[in-house]
């Protein structure tokens, strides 16, 4: 059963929880707490990465923008949607 | 720094039994930019999306391959073209230009045949429904007439007698050959005797003489032996009947039931593995009415002439489907999903096949299992549920084949224009056979009663 757990990653809070995963380059990702395994696409990995370094929501938001060459505002909104995917899961 | 492809972030869990051991199609090679020859990119400029394309040498050269297989085992072959397949007019000539009789099981198609030039003669005439309008002009063009039912022999009788002429009709059969499931609903059932009881009749009748045999055991049939049944049980009738009472069979019709390279969902290998080749089926048709009728050469008597209506193995493949990707969404569950400007309305066939969907550029990014949705406000409009593909963006164009055989008549007017139907040429010229619908169209037939023709006040209306 998939444990629930609050993130709070919109509130800059790192959690634990993202460091312990283990992800590959390729976007596989291993959590040793459940012991349950995902896929990340590209540009969530890139947001993944950006949390772990330790970056807020907003700064994740923007780099993706860049990175992709896409309005800030649709950046952040995916973000966001993306959080409440890492909240359900993690 | 290289660009990162924008798709929004997105985490799947793996789930039990969605990794597995058999290998992904190369998701790169695996696209198409031409339809039939013709550049896609370019039909869809001069057409729109969706759009039908067929092939003509194609069909030509299917139709032929089929008309070969039998009569080089057989020699006396007709294949009647079965129009419900595809009734569009360019496609009906084509067959017609191959030698094919018309087989209707409509009024609307027994007009679409006479209006297409086709003499009574060379229509073969099926179905459960034939008024009695179309059965007196039927009778008059001395079209082949394939009893369905009592009601109907008597209605043909009739008819036949008040035009005070003798009516040669066949006889519709339905048996069990204990290979595909009794087809038991459209003509007389052997088993329990109602086909002897229609023999006897027509025995009997004044106006009306059985000189065929006819028999359809049913659809996608992937086991030749079933027709090897089939044409023993109808030879075997057919002694029966002819040495009890004072009547001569000439023909023998086998029906349809070819498979075409389609991928039955419920099948999972591919059709190329699955399916056997005509040979196979012309082989265990032939040789079997062959031997059942070898004594008629012992008599001096002329073989019966074979007759086969063949159409989803004729014409599946001769057509694709041009469509655009109008949108894309995630699932609740992770799973991808794009909505197509085509669905169901014009797949009627998506219901039943895994159809073959291509993308017409390289694939960007990773193979994912995606579902594919029509334009319908229908939950059950699904082109294909689970296809790996890439990441699909808004405007990409896929091409989905084979498609020819039932849909360019199945096809539903709900909700959406049904497109154009191009036809690539043999000379790979191309035009419309069957052009867009518009509004003119789809409200041609309504008709506004005095006290609805106005709905709103004029001005309102204007706003």
């Amino acid at each position: 059963m998939t444990k629930k757990s609050k993130l709070k990653l919109g509130n800059g809070n790192r959690c634990e929880r993202l460091h312990a995963l283990a992800i590959s380059e390729t976007g596989f990702i291993f959590d040793p707490q459940t012991g349950q395994s995902f896929t990340v696409n590209q540009t969530g990995l890139f947001v993944l990465n950006g949390f772990k370094k330790g970056k807020d929501s907003e700064t994740v938001s923007h780099d993706l923008a860049d990175a992709c060459s896409v309005p800030i505002e649709l950046a952040q909104s995916s973000v966001e949607a993306f959080i409440l995917q890492l909240e359900r899961y993690l | 720094m290289t660009k990162l492809l924008w798709e929004p972030p997105f985490i799947q869990p793996h789930r039990l039994g969605e990794i597995n051991k058999f290998g992904r199609m190369k998701a790169r090679d695996n696209y198409v930019e031409h339809v039939f020859g013709v550049p896609v990119a370019l039909l869809k400029e001069e057409f729109g999306s969706p759009c039908f394309v067929t092939s003509e040498i194609h069909f030509r050269n299917n139709l032929r391959n089929l008309k070969k297989a039998f009569e080089r085992r057989y020699g006396d072959v007709i294949h009647g073209w079965s129009y419900k397949t595809n009734y569009i007019s360019a496609m009906c000539n084509i067959a017609h230009q191959e030698g094919c009789y018309a087989e209707v099981v409509s009024a609307f198609e027994y007009e679409k045949a006479r209006k297409l030039g086709v003499p009574g003669k060379k229509i073969i005439f099926n179905g459960p429904n034939k008024g009695k309008d179309i059965l007196e002009r039927a009778i008059n063009d001395g079209a082949h007439i394939h009893l369905d039912h009592l009601d109907e022999l008597n209605l043909v009788s009739k008819i036949a007698s008040r035009l005070n002429k003798i009516v040669e009709v066949s006889l519709r059969l339905n048996f069990d050959t204990g290979f595909t499931e009794p087809w038991s609903r459209f003509g007389f059932n052997i088993e329990s005797g109602q086909a002897r009881q229609a023999t006897r009749l027509l025995a009997a009748s004044k106006n009306l003489k059985l000189s065929g045999l006819h028999s359809h055991i049913g659809t996608f049939i992937l086991e030749p032996k079933a027709y090897i049944q089939q044409v023993r049980i109808m030879c075997k009738f057919m002694r029966e009947i002819e040495a009890s009472h004072d009547i001569e069979i000439d023909t023998i019709d086998i029906g349809g039931g070819l498979p075409s390279k389609n991928a039955l969902q419920s099948i999972y290998l591919p059709p190329e593995q699955v399916i056997p080749p005509l040979s196979e089926y012309a082989d265990a048709i032939c040789n079997t009415l062959i031997e059942e009728t070898n004594y008629r050469n012992q008599l001096k008597r002329k073989k019966p002439t074979l007759i086969f209506e063949s159409g989803r193995a004729a014409v599946d493949d001769t057509q694709a489907l041009i469509v655009s990707v109008v949108g894309n969404k995630r699932l609740p569950d992770g799973k991808r999903a794009a909505i197509l400007d085509a669905g169901t309305n014009l797949l009627f066939t998506a219901y039943w096949y895994n159809h073959q969907v291509q993308m017409t550029r390289p694939a960007d990014g990773p193979l994912a299992d995606t579902a594919l949705y029509g334009p319908l406000c229908m939950n059950i409009d699904v082109v294909r549920s689970s296809i790996q593909l890439p990441p699909l963006e808004y405007g990409d164009t896929l091409v989905i084949n084979p498609v020819g055989a039932y849909n360019n008549t199945q096809w539903m007017q709900f909700i959406e224009y049904r497109p154009n139907v191009v036809l690539v040429h043999e000379d790979n010229t191309y035009s419309v056979i069957r052009e867009r619908e518009d509004l003119e169209v789809m409200c041609q037939q309504d008709r506004l009663p005095e006290h609805l023709k106005i709905a709103f006040s004029t001005t309102e209306a204007k706003k």
